[in-house]
């Protein structure tokens, strides 16, 4: 091993150290937002499926077909009750 | 000006529609002018979006359903099968979810929400109007006509385009922040680049859509919209506030065909007292149109002796229009 591999390879392994200590809860929490606001993306496009009623459903459905993995899950959440471990989450 | 001036003046207005309430003429003139402009030698295509449309009465000819149909060379008629047309489109969104996730069949929840899309009042409009896009996108006529719902589904069309408009701004919006988290989320994690967002490219889709459906509805260039009414108080009260409110969503209206006219010199002529008072009361209404449209009157066409269906009687009706 070359001095500069040796280098690079610290280098990323400090790279990682970082990242756990700084980036890794930054980027847990953009990603639970995002998966929050694809929640609301689906609750917009697909209320109906709740019983409350959006827009008109002609376009919606040709996006029906992309949010079909979500919805088991969105639908979980958006009849859950809250409770206080909520705020734990 | 007479309704061929406008049409002879106003050649790039290729998209002609005549609106009014239920039962005045708006068929009747939709094919006359389709007749008219064929025999002038343009390729015209008439067609309509009513789900109780009447052209195959008026051509004695069912055409429902089944694309446009010639009826004499450079005149097409087509009538738009919504039902059949929300059934394929079902079947489409079936079709893409088993090939996306390998399915056999589509999951009982999802297919119920499938199905109960479909019922939804909105959805016949939509369907309807998604198919005119099709129809005129492919550009193969000199000209279009529309023969329109009567007022108030006309209304609920524009004012649905408009609301749809919106929703699809916001929904983009925020399918747009969702892809700035996955951004974030991926440099931070100095993972590749993130999947294009397919449901962003199906938002632009039916934006461009919309887009295009309401706008050939109020395209000041290229559309005329011609309301049809009869000398009649109500209707012409009606016709005042349809023509207000139309406006107010931008459509450009171009004149009024007032249809049903006795013709005056019948009065001359001895006839029993029924029709002379008809004659009188329309009398007074015409001038009424006169007076309320003014030059925007385009033509007045009289009452036939018998209803117009068939060509024959669709050319005694352009004679008298086209004069």
């Amino acid at each position: 091993m070359s001095e500069e591999e040796k280098k690079r390879k610290w280098l990323d392994g400090f790279k990682s150290v970082l990242y756990g200590m700084a980036g890794h809860d930054m980027a847990r929490y953009a990603l639970k937002t995002r998966g929050s606001m694809e929640h609301l993306f689906i609750l917009i496009t697909m209320g109906d499926l709740l019983g409350i009623p959006i827009l008109p459903p002609y376009y919606s459905l040709r996006l029906l077909p992309y949010v079909v993995p979500q919805i088991s899950t969105w639908k979980r959440r958006m009849l859950r009750e809250k409770d206080l471990t909520d705020a734990l989450a | 000006m007479s309704l061929r001036d406008f049409i002879e003046k106003y050649p790039e207005r290729r998209y002609l529609m005549f609106g009014g309430k239920g039962g005045l003429g708006k068929t009747t003139f939709s094919a006359t002018t389709a007749y008219w402009l064929a025999k002038q030698g343009f390729k015209v295509l008439v067609f309509s979006v009513d789900p109780q449309a009447s052209l195959s009465d008026i051509f004695k000819c069912d055409i429902f359903g089944k694309g446009a149909v010639e009826i004499m060379p450079n005149l097409f008629a087509q009538e738009i099968d919504a039902d059949q047309r929300i059934k394929a489109y079902q079947e489409e969104i079936r079709q893409k979810i088993r090939t996306m996730y390998g399915l056999e069949e589509v999951p009982e929840e999802i297919e119920n929400y499938i199905q109960a899309a479909a019922a939804e009042p909105a959805m016949e409009e939509s369907a309807i109007f998604d198919a005119v896009v099709d129809i005129v996108i492919s550009g193969e006529y000199d000209y279009y006509i529309y023969d329109l719902v009567p007022l108030g589904h006309a209304l609920y069309y524009l004012s649905m385009a408009s609301v749809y408009d919106e929703w699809i701004d916001k929904i983009t919006a925020l399918r747009a922040e969702m892809a700035e988290y996955d951004k974030v989320a991926a440099v931070m994690q100095r993972s590749k680049e993130t999947e294009e967002d397919q449901i962003l490219q199906e938002l632009m889709y039916i934006k461009n859509r919309i887009n295009t459906s309401s706008g050939i509805l109020t395209d000041k260039q290229k559309t005329a919209f011609f309301f049809v009414l009869v000398p009649e108080e109500m209707i012409i009260l009606d016709t005042q506030k349809a023509a207000g409110m139309f406006a107010k969503y931008n459509v450009p209206l171009s004149g009024y065909v007032v249809n049903r006219v006795i013709p005056p010199e019948l009065g001359k002529q001895n006839i029993p007292d029924y029709l002379r008072n008809r004659l009188e009361m329309q009398k007074g209404y015409l001038e009424k149109i006169d007076t309320l449209f003014g030059e925007q009157v385009l033509a007045r066409v009289p009452e036939f002796e018998r209803d117009i269906t068939g060509l024959p009687m669709i050319e005694k009706v352009a004679n008298a229009i086209f004069r």
